[in-house]
């Protein structure tokens, strides 16, 4: 049932009575007729109407008997109210609405044949169920076709003017690209000011539309859609874990759906809050590296002269045969293991396994140490928690949310759609703190900018403001008063006016937005890379803990603070314990409980409780010669790490490299042995998103080539080292991860996890708080730019390099970003190149104009290497989490 | 006691009445026209309507009809038929069938892929021999779908004719939609 005109959660309406068709049905007041209709199971057709918006009532089609009216009365845009008496059949109705079908059908053009709706347009099913089959005055518009957008071509010859597209771009996005415009005497639907269109490219619009109108690039006029094999899915770019419909004709993928569709029309508004069912423009329009040309086929061994295809057979005994000499020779701590988060639970759970059982070293991690286990380490430091706090719906039900150093439109674009619709529908207060303008920046009510790699002292500054203007909440932090003492001293040496100079905001933004965090009933903080991948990102997570335990926002319903995963399965690899420092669950590895329990399952001790490696330290190792072989999984750490790394002389120094991955990737030219491993659209299994809900993975295609799941080259190694793994199917696997881990496959519903208040705040706190607050000053530097490396929307990692529909509209583009002050001022254009010199080296490249950024502040994407603009990164190494760092630097940029 | 049924039967057996009628027959074929043709040196004629080997058929300007639209594939009721569609990179926004197969070992003749064509693009001629050393030939292709087309144009537009497919001129345009040649776009070139 609609929404309007209720829009905050905490106001019931009114419940009233009226007649439908005899029968009488209750509704809250003031809610569209046609939702209460279709709350009670009748269809009355529609075509403008979907329920993730207002209605519209463009189409005359929602046609019903009001009693006490003459005419039909359009039910959609008409208001439920007390004792009216509806009647939604009869010859009279059906008669109306043919009209309706026939007026729209008399400027369609029949080209339905050629036409990628045909089969699923809304237009073709209406005139059909109302039997249109002779036309009077059927007329052509003649209008060309738009071809001008990337990505979305518009026929407006077709369009029903139903304005779907629209409402939705306006309503759910809240992008508003899209607009109607008088021209060539026809209403047409147009990019804003007619110009090509230029958005975000979600296609959300593209889903929506109910004919033809809008259509896809990618894919026209390549299928019809009953010669597609749809398989539900789960998509792999980011952790937003977004179903998807994945559909191929034979062996290759056509396009990429979701369900949101005009098919699916009819909902609670109230719904939305768990997600509209729509996708982001990587999930649609990046299926291209599926059944791309570069996947490798076969397996290859390096032999004289370079990589050579090889069969399975040999490669799996030469990869097995080498790992079991270096074990015999070296022990099986000179073994360690690489996986990715794009990999399933199962394949995460296997390699763990496999590491810890088969070969028997600690030496293993996955991609989550870039960032997320930051967040994981600090919230099970301090809480007892492994993952966000809040689910979609209470994010999207918050008073206050402060969203700090996290681009959360462009690195999780679905979810963001939940904090826009907390700001324009619920009305929330949000605090966005980065160094660059975000588009979330932009919809916010307290835009706040800081400067570059400062977001964590704006967190110190916020605690501080929270102390000094007595917002604490006495109910969370009086069963606690050393903690309080502690950190009231802490703080006490810190001067606000430091740090907000030191940030670049002014004094009476940080008590405000203190002010408004404290004082809302529910608050959320989100944060994302500006904390967890910049320096000092624990330290950070761990300010952010104190602030919302001083205001009383652990514990509490609708309160808490919650960070997006980039990759698909980042807490997948925590969950599944693939960090040295986590058994699966994720339990410390040192817990001797739980090490027997896993012994006792695997059937074989568990390494040396000593400390294992963990990313940095693998490759620290790697370089002293104490690693002697590596296996990576999907990893490709020669890309990601900055040159000064030297990752090169550390893998080069290995006797054995094992890459597995799907194409042939930088580091995977360095190895011994290379493993064609299948991408997600093969795979069965399943994947975890950021809010804990497990979702599965269904294989649309067969494998390409010999490729095969990461978990049966697992299997086949395990094998071939003497120790077979018992697996024939995915199902084998979970089920032992269902024995270990009850309640695991929690089928898409999420445990509500309470945080655990007690140990760290009665004893930890008080020891740690002292050395936590302090504002370090920034040394003056001869270079004057703060250089970062930013996401994109349209690119996930390196892995959406591969999608060519990604790279049309998105290419490398080779161009720093520059704000248009310094633009003027160092005297630059369009053309111009410049070089970009930091302590690490100098790269020169072309230039841009970003209005999202502040003077002093560049960026480049990190999705390219080309220039190497991570090479001019210096890295540094959490002393806590071993999460590197090198996302910002400072440079100086001089015109070439 | 008289039998007519024995009187005739002994009339019957002594004057040969049996071997009189059964030379008649014969006599009288040795003055009739022979029915049989000697095929494969004579052939029938056969009618317009006929349906016999399937094949594609381009406008008077030399254009493929075919638009790539799988109405016949989806139409076929032994699937026979695989189209596969793309945007000609040519003409933009133009639809047409990069690849099409009508597998004729299986097609059962029933003429529902003409009827399903929107276009016109298909036809059915008065080929009927289909005998050969190598099965794969009766796989047909596009271009093979095509050289029947020239081959026997004259049979295919008596078919659509004949199956009120097709008529001439301002008749037929009214009986069937065309499809608009070229929808100019607004890029600039």
């Amino acid at each position: 049932m609609g929404l309007k005109p209720v829009t905050t959660p905490d106001v019931e309406a009114a419940t009233i009575e009226l007649t439908l068709d005899g029968e009488i049905v209750q509704a809250k007041e003031g809610v569209s007729l046609y939702d209460v209709i279709s709350s009670t199971g009748k269809i009355v057709p529609a075509m403008c109407y979907h329920y993730t918006f207002d209605p519209f009532g463009s189409c005359g089609m929602c046609l019903v008997l009001q009693e006490g009216k003459k005419a039909p009365v359009r039910s959609c845009t008409a208001k439920a109210a007390a004792g009216m008496v509806i009647q939604t059949e009869g010859e009279e109705l059906f008669l109306a609405r043919k009209k309706g079908v026939e007026k729209h059908l008399s400027v369609h053009p029949l080209d339905c044949p050629v036409c990628d709706a045909d089969g699923h347009c809304e237009l073709q099913d209406m005139a059909f169920e109302h039997g249109v089959t002779n036309l009077a005055n059927a007329k052509q518009k003649n209008i060309p076709e738009d071809t001008r957008s990337l990505v979305l071509d518009f026929n407006m010859n077709r369009c029903i003017a139903c304005g779907e597209c629209i409402n939705i771009c306006k309503d759910v996005l809240r992008i508003d690209a899209l607009q109607f415009m008088k021209k060539d005497g026809f209403t047409q639907v147009v990019a804003k000011g007619d110009q090509a269109l230029d958005c975000e490219f979600c296609g959300d619009c593209l889903a929506v539309c109910p004919v033809g109108a809008i259509t896809n690039k990618f894919s026209k006029y390549a299928y019809k859609p009953w010669q597609l094999k749809k398989t539900t899915t789960t998509c792999n770019y980011c952790g937003d874990g977004c179903q998807i419909y994945v559909e191929t004709k034979d062996t290759e993928v056509v396009r990429v759906t979701s369900p949101l569709s005009w098919k699916n029309k009819w909902g609670d508004r109230t719904d939305t809050v768990n997600g509209h069912d729509g996708i982001c423009v990587r999930g649609r329009f990046g299926f291209q590296f599926i059944d791309s040309a570069t996947r490798l086929k076969a397996p290859l061994v390096r032999t004289d002269s370079g990589l050579q295809p090889s069969p399975w057979l040999d490669a799996l005994d030469m990869a097995a045969g080498r790992l079991a000499y270096v074990k015999a020779q070296y022990g099986a701590q000179a073994i360690a293991g690489l996986i990715t988060a794009r990999c399933t639970n199962e394949d995460l759970y296997v390699f763990q396994k496999f590491m810890r059982s088969v070969i028997g070293t600690n030496h293993l991690d996955s991609s989550a140490r870039y960032g997320h286990l930051n967040f994981v380490r600090a919230m099970k430091h301090a809480l007892g928690l492994h993952r966000m706090m809040n689910t979609s719906e209470e994010i999207n039900k918050a008073k206050a949310l402060l969203i700090i150093g996290a681009n959360i439109t462009e690195t999780n674009p679905v979810a963001s759609l939940r904090v826009k619709s907390a700001m324009g529908l619920y009305k929330a207060q949000t605090i966005v703190v980065d160094s660059m303008q975000t588009n979330i920046a932009k919809l916010a009510s307290h835009p706040t900018m800081v400067k570059p790699g400062t977001e964590g002292l704006y967190i110190q500054g916020l605690v501080k403001s929270v102390i000094d203007q007595d917002l604490i909440d006495e109910d969370a932090t009086s069963a606690f008063p050393e903690a309080l003492d502690s950190l009231r001293q802490a703080v006490g040496s810190l001067s606000l006016e430091d740090i907000a100079d030191q940030t670049g905001v002014d004094l009476k933004h940080i008590h405000e937005a203190a002010r408004i965090f404290a004082e809302a009933s529910r608050s959320i903080i989100i944060c994302g890379e500006g904390i967890l991948r910049h320096a000092g990102g624990y330290q950070h997570m761990l300010h952010l803990i104190d602030l919302a335990w001083l205001t009383g926002k652990l514990g509490r319903k609708g309160c808490g603070i919650n960070t997006y995963t980039e990759e698909a399965n980042e807490q997948g690899a925590v969950d599944m314990g693939v960090a040295p420092e986590f058994l699966p669950g994720p339990v410390a590895f040192t817990d001797s409980q739980a090490r027997e329990k896993f012994g006792r399952v695997w059937g074989n001790n568990l390494p040396d409780s000593a400390r294992g490696a963990n990313l940095m330290e693998i490759l620290d190792r790697c370089r002293t010669g104490e690693i002697k072989a590596l296996y990576l999984v999907g990893e490709n750490p020669l890309e990601t790490l900055p040159a000064s790394y030297e990752v090169t002389s550390a893998l080069a120094k290995l006797e054995v490299l094992i890459c597995q991955d799907p194409f042939l990737t930088e580091t995977a030219k360095m190895a011994h042995v290379v493993f064609p491993a299948s991408t997600f659209a093969e795979k069965d299994g399943t994947v975890t998103n950021q809010e804990g809900k497990v979702q599965f993975l269904r294989p649309a295609l067969d494998s390409l080539g010999e490729s095969t799941l990461d978990w049966h080259i697992m299997v086949g190694m395990a094998n071939g080292l003497g120790s077979p793994m018992e697996y024939e199917t995915t199902q084998d696997i979970q089920n032992e991860i269902r024995k270990v881990l009850p309640g695991y496959y929690n089928l898409g519903k999420v445990p509500h996890v309470a945080p655990h208040l007690s140990e760290y705040f009665s004893k930890v706190l008080p020891r740690e708080a002292s050395s936590r607050y302090s504002v370090i000053t920034k040394s003056a530097t001869q270079r004057p730019f703060a250089l970062r490396m930013i996401q994109l929307i349209y690119h996930s990692g390196k892995l959406s390099t591969q999608a060519s529909g990604l790279m049309e509209i998105s290419p490398n583009m080779s161009r720093l970003r520059m704000s248009a002050e310094d633009f003027k001022n160092l005297g630059l254009s369009a053309h111009v190149r410049v070089r970009i010199t930091s302590d690490q080296g100098t790269v020169e490249m072309g230039v841009e104009e970003d209005m999202s950024l502040m003077p002093g502040t560049c960026a480049v994407p990190e999705h390219f290497n080309d220039p190497p603009v991570k090479d001019l990164m210096p890295l540094q190494v959490d002393p806590v989490t071993g999460v590197p760092y090198f996302k910002l630097t400072d440079v100086s940029i001089e015109k070439v | 006691m008289s039998n007519p049924t024995a009187t005739k039967k002994f009339f019957d057996a002594v004057l040969f009445r049996e071997i009189w009628n059964a030379m008649k027959v014969t006599f009288k074929h040795m003055l009739h026209r022979p029915i049989t043709f000697q095929y494969p040196r004579e052939k029938r004629t056969i009618p317009d309507a006929h349906r016999g080997a399937l094949c594609l058929l381009r406008y008077e300007d030399g254009t493929e009809r075919c638009v790539g639209c799988d109405l016949c594939e989806v139409a076929c009721p032994s699937h026979c038929i695989k189209v596969i569609s793309e945007e000609d990179k040519t003409l933009p926004l133009q639809r047409y069938a990069t690849e099409f197969y009508i597998d004729i070992t299986k097609c059962v003749f029933c003429g529902y892929c003409v009827e399903a064509c929107p276009v016109n693009a298909l036809a059915m001629t008065k080929v009927y021999e289909f005998s050969t050393h190598d099965k794969r030939t009766l796989l047909f292709d596009k271009a093979r779908l095509y050289q029947i087309g020239e081959r026997h144009i004259d049979d295919a537009k008596k078919y659509l004719y004949a199956h009120n497919q097709e008529k001439e001129g301002e008749e037929g345009r009214a009986y069937r939609y065309h499809f608009p040649v070229s929808i100019k776009s607004t890029q600039e070139p």
